[in-house]
């Protein structure tokens, strides 16, 4: 904690206060913050109305009604899952850029960092609030979108029956072959797979942005960088391609993540195979990347004048 | 200062420590070959500004049902060129995925295809002919890559068996050519060979046999589906019996050898 006598401004903030410095580490005051930064954040706007936008582009994808089986099944599951993940990842970062701001602004950070709470608990417990809204808003679209799925995929077994209904007893056995194929096609558990992967991204995307409003209190910024940064992330991955050959580039372009990764949704809905082993990678990827962007938002945070 | 020097040692010495960890996830998707062609200024051309933005972000899928839909529209307008162009880009997008590359040959082959050949302006009916030709070697050269991107499902076979059983078939100067019926056989054979294809597809197969030719090898492969486990595999039974019952009497196989002897009663 103490940097030494080159920056007394700094030392003397960084300094923790008596009563902070006699009180351990407490989940459950991370907790109480959590919950309360999830109270105010469901009463945003913003993130109501997002959320509403990701519910009634999940709701309307089922309107794919003159293609063939398979083409609506693809292109309702590419849609949804389409809209979980940029909705996640625009409540991702406009729940958590005001976070940080919006008490400093209301003044009420002062009131709570002058009770026997660590500034890392308090930044946890904002963060923890933020993954919590992440998790809901996500939960509830991906049942939106269970939903969807069951219903169209109840809807075209009844077509298929009805269509095969007074046939010759091949082409009803046919039927009920493709019957069982679409049943297992369309509610996929693997769907869980590339949901899990939005959730880590959503995770690391709210990470970043908390680290950005720990320095700045300007909710442009706080939006505005998180989102570039999540763009060169997703380019990442092409520039690999493009010049994966300069060892100094790809070093220097290691600080931004490679949001690439986590897109494992085109490959489930395609069929092809994608092991938990692979899922499980990316999400430790996510969650180390997010570990270290939440120490690096504490040491700044921990150090800010206030 | 000393805590941006801090954090930016973190940011960036962790970012070096997890490089070998995103190269080798980067390496199993190259290795299961997720994604699909590299975003170029080719492909960013070929699909407009918009959706190479949505590309890079990482809706794939999504940029490439919206040029499907295009396409679709296209062929409602009988714009059989932008059409094409449209499935193309789609497959290069999607190169993993059997609905596209398997109703793109459809398209191309039986909805261009014929559109070519009743095109009023076509100056001969001949010119129709040679011009619908030419899309059912479009669709063949199609699927051709469709098989290579996916060698691991039935789908494509049959499709390719399917193509040349209905299309490439009738078109040579005396149909059927049994040429193309025999190549048909071959890739329903490789369609029938997958445990998850459905139970029609060997039951083309043994008919496309009969169609190539080999009247024997039709009736071996009939044997062999009527030899399999009737408990454990879904299949219409009665189609097979009868099959097996014209054959023989077709073949005149010897009552000793025949599956269903007729009754001496």
């Amino acid at each position: 904690m103490n940097e030494g006598p080159a920056n007394m401004t700094e030392t003397a903030v960084a300094l923790p206060s008596a009563s902070q410095d006699h009180v351990g580490f407490s989940l459950n005051r991370v907790g109480v913050i959590a919950v309360n930064t999830l109270t105010e954040a469901v009463r945003q706007k913003v993130f109501n109305f997002f959320l509403i936008i990701g519910l009634v582009f999940i709701a309307s994808a089922s309107f794919f009604a003159q293609f063939t089986f398979g083409e609506q099944m693809k292109f309702i599951k590419d849609t949804c899952l389409g809209v979980i993940s940029v909705i996640s990842t625009l409540i991702a970062i406009v729940g958590t850029a005001q976070l940080l701001p919006s008490e400093v602004e209301n003044r009420t950070i002062y009131t709570i960092l002058a009770k026997p709470v660590r500034r890392f608990e308090f930044l946890l417990g904002k963060f923890f609030g933020s993954l919590l809204l992440l998790v809901l808003s996500m939960m509830a679209m991906s049942i939106l979108f269970g939903a969807v799925l069951w219903i169209k995929e109840q809807g075209m077994i009844r077509e298929l029956s009805q269509t095969y209904l007074g046939e010759s007893a091949a082409d009803k056995a046919d039927a009920s072959q493709q019957i069982k194929r679409l049943e297992t096609e369309a509610v996929d558990v693997d769907l869980v797979k590339a949901i899990a992967a939005d959730l880590a991204k959503a995770t690391l995307v709210a990470s970043i942005t908390l680290l950005v409003s720990t320095f700045s209190t300007s909710l442009v910024f706080n939006v505005v960088v998180p989102f570039m940064v999540f763009v060169a992330g997703m380019l990442r991955g092409t520039a690999v391609e493009m010049w994966g050959g300069h060892q100094l580039l790809m070093a220097t372009l290691a600080v931004v993540p490679d949001f690439g990764l986590f897109s494992i949704a085109d490959e489930i809905n395609l069929g092809n195979v994608v092991p938990w082993a692979h899922v499980g990678e990316i999400i430790v990827y996510g969650l180390a990347r997010t570990l270290i962007v939440v120490v690096a938002a504490h040491l700044i945070f921990s150090r800010r004048e206030i | 200062m000393r805590t941006k020097l801090l954090v930016a040692i973190v940011l960036f010495g962790t970012g070096l420590i997890l490089l070998p960890m995103e190269n080798a996830v980067r390496a199993q998707r190259l290795r299961m070959k997720y994604g699909g062609a590299r975003v170029t200024f080719e492909l960013r051309e070929a699909i407009g500004q918009n959706l190479a933005i949505a590309l890079l972000a990482g809706m794939r899928g999504v940029v490439a049902d919206f040029l499907w839909l295009n396409s679709h529209t296209f062929w409602e307008k009988k714009e059989w060129l932008r059409q094409y162009r449209d499935m193309e880009v789609v497959v290069t997008l999607q190169p993993q995925s059997v609905l596209f590359w398997d109703l793109g040959q459809w398209h191309i082959a039986w909805n261009i295809g014929y559109g070519s050949l009743s095109d009023p302006k076509n100056r001969t009916k001949a010119e129709g002919i040679k011009r619908e030709h030419e899309w059912h070697q479009k669709a063949r050269e199609f699927l051709e890559r469709g098989i290579e991107n996916i060698p691991n499902k039935y789908d494509l076979y049959f499709a390719m068996g399917w193509l040349y059983y209905e299309k490439l078939s009738k078109d040579c100067d005396e149909p059927p050519c049994r040429d193309a019926l025999c190549r048909a056989t071959e890739y329903f054979g490789k369609a029938a060979a997958f445990r998850e294809a459905p139970q029609f597809v060997p039951r083309v197969y043994a008919r496309a046999l009969e169609k190539c030719g080999t009247l024997r090898a039709a009736y071996e492969e009939w044997k062999r589906l009527w030899s399999l486990d009737h408990s454990t595999t879904e299949q219409t039974w009665s189609i097979i019996e009868r099959e097996i019952r014209r054959l023989e009497n077709e073949l005149q196989i010897p009552n000793a050898q025949r599956v269903f002897p007729p009754s001496t009663s």
